[in-house]
């Protein structure tokens, strides 16, 4: 390795950090622009997220009578929540940065669904319907989530002995072969459908929709306002982008990390990140665009099918994956 | 590289198979997907269709076990397949229904969750008797040879759990491609009389399902079969 210009750990692991806060925002504004040119629709304009964050911080902050200071916590817990996960996941090297190694995939979990959890929380605090049924509603559509979320995580364990997203990773780089096996792809194609359901997209909800009946997650925003809001809207769009990165650097695509602590190799991977961020977001507006939403208890099907891929690579992994 | 305590490269350990058994599981697998998927499927335009899909997949396994494996033989069962299961079998189904006339709605007697869960069991029930059979061989692709049964059994499921002629003839020919894709993993060598043999099975069960189907739909004006309980006078 050549010594000299090289960043240290500590530096690269706030760059994560500050990737997915600062590009989020960016990420969900184009794939608002890409979606709205499928429809025909001139759409807003990429930097709208901004715009729209930035106009949410200079308002005030509403709170209903009766909620208690939940109702302000939640979105704050949230958002910090976000900004842990992007310390643990292989965002932008191969290697693990400090303490990445103590976060596996469930630890990452687990944070999420804390952040998931407080959103929640705060929005049973109001007594409006809507909030609490979105509250209800996602927290039911999680659990049912969860089994796919753990069995991909099982097939994860069997074909790297850890439950690192690192591990995984890089035994997707070693070879073809790896890269191509069928527990691979299942479990891929599993997570897919996963970050499907979290992200509030197509078959489960219309992420974009001003119907209160179909929405889940949507819906437990409605009561808040103001820099409570922004933090709120802020953190769906990291959440959308923590997702996506699991989604390409752990299971689609693991290439085009840095290898080395050169700040070339690292700018050049927040390129390459940022690319296959919007390519995965172009493969989700075709979805959007092509399939409809299902009714609100059909949505166990979709539930149905992802666990059935996760089951399938588990058991695929059990009977000839090693032999 | 550059790491902090262990190499990541290190804790790789599971053995990773090799492109042809991970060429012939990943087909396999789309088989029996495809199972998965017309057991769900409400029309029976896309339980066809999706048979025809399914053969695709048999047909691609043939010919790519044939390209590794070096059989010519399996060429000409992948072009017979190719002819027969996905061209010729899908549209004598299509225009059967469209002579009969009714409502394309397949029954289903379960919701889907609970279906697609007794099948997700039925599946690890497959693989796991056969995995406890001692047939083992360097160049088998072990999983392929367990997801093949699973696929056969999902497809007995498909023709218990829906009541309708359609579902219960496809189930019975992707039963079909469960068998020939057992066939292709286990005993790639196999005669090429023997797998004509089963084609010309599946052909017989055709014009089988074919005359039934008429027959059923001539007396009772439905393609259900949850009229067939009941007394006639």
């Amino acid at each position: 390795m050549v010594a000299g210009a090289e960043l240290s750990q500590p530096v690269i692991q706030v760059g994560q950090d500050l990737t997915i806060l600062v590009f989020a925002p960016g990420v969900s504004g184009a794939i608002a622009q890409v979606e709205a040119r499928f429809q025909g629709r001139r759409g807003p304009r990429v930097l709208q997220p901004y715009y729209d964050l930035a106009k949410l911080f200079r308002k005030e902050t509403l709170v209903p009578e009766d909620a208690s200071w939940v109702f302000l916590a939640g979105p704050v817990v949230a958002f910090m929540c976000y900004l842990v996960v992007p310390l643990l996941i292989p965002e932008l090297t191969t290697y693990s940065l400090p303490l990445g190694y103590m976060g596996d995939i469930l630890g990452g979990g687990f944070i999420l669904a804390l952040a998931g959890f407080s959103v929640a929380l705060a929005a049973a605090e109001t007594d409006a319907p809507y909030a609490q049924l979105g509250s209800s509603r996602a927290m039911t559509f999680a659990a049912l989530i969860e089994p796919s979320i753990l069995f991909v995580t099982f097939s994860v364990a069997l074909i790297t002995t850890t439950d690192l997203p690192y591990a995984e990773a890089a035994a997707a780089r070693s070879s073809f072969a790896a890269a191509i096996r069928p527990a691979h792809l299942l479990a891929a194609l599993a997570f897919f459908l996963v970050v499907l359901n979290d992200t509030g997209r197509i078959p489960v909800e219309t992420h974009s929709s001003t119907l209160e009946f179909g929405m889940i997650d949507e819906a437990r925003t409605l009561e808040h306002s103001g820099p409570a809001l922004a933090l709120l809207k802020w953190g769906s769009n990291m959440k959308q982008l923590i997702l996506y990165v699991l989604l390409i650097n752990v299971f689609a695509a693991p290439w085009g990390l840095a290898g080395s602590r050169q700040p070339g190799a690292i700018g050049l991977a927040v390129v390459v990140f940022l690319g296959k961020a919007l390519a995965v977001g172009l493969v989700f507006t075709l979805i959007d665009n092509s399939f409809s939403k299902l009714r609100l208890f059909k949505i166990t099907e979709f539930m149905a099918a992802a666990f059935l891929l996760a089951v399938l690579a588990v058991l695929v992994l059990f009977l000839g994956g090693g032999a | 590289m550059i790491g902090v305590g262990v190499p990541v490269a290190a804790l790789v350990h599971s053995q990773v198979p090799s492109a042809f058994s991970g060429v012939a599981e990943g087909l396999t697998l789309v088989v029996l997907l495809s199972e998965f998927a017309m057991l769900r499927a409400p029309l029976s335009r896309s339980q066809i269709r999706l048979y025809s899909f399914q053969s695709l997949a048999v047909t691609a396994l043939a010919a790519y076990v044939a390209a590794a494996r070096g059989i010519p033989d399996l060429y000409a069962l992948a072009v017979l397949s190719l002819g027969l299961k996905v061209i010729v079998v899908p549209l004598v189904i299509v225009r059967l229904l469209r002579d009969a006339r009714v409502e394309l709605v397949a029954s289903n007697r379960l919701s889907v969750a609970t279906m697609t869960l007794l099948a997700i069991g039925l599946a690890v029930f497959a693989v796991f008797v056969l995995g406890s059979l001692p047939v083992h061989s360097h160049s088998l692709p072990a999983a392929a040879f367990n997801l093949s049964a699973a696929v056969i059994l999902v497809a007995f499921l498909l023709v218990i759990v829906r009541s309708d002629v359609i579902s219960q003839a496809v189930g019975f020919f992707s039963l079909e491609n469960g068998v020939s894709v057992t066939s292709l993993v286990v005993a790639a060598g196999l005669p090429l009389v023997v797998e004509v043999a089963f084609l010309f099975d599946l052909l017989v069960a055709v014009v089988v399902f074919g005359v039934l189907m008429r027959v059923h739909h001539g007396r009772t004006d439905t393609l259900s079969t949850d009229v067939l309980d009941r007394l006639k006078g």
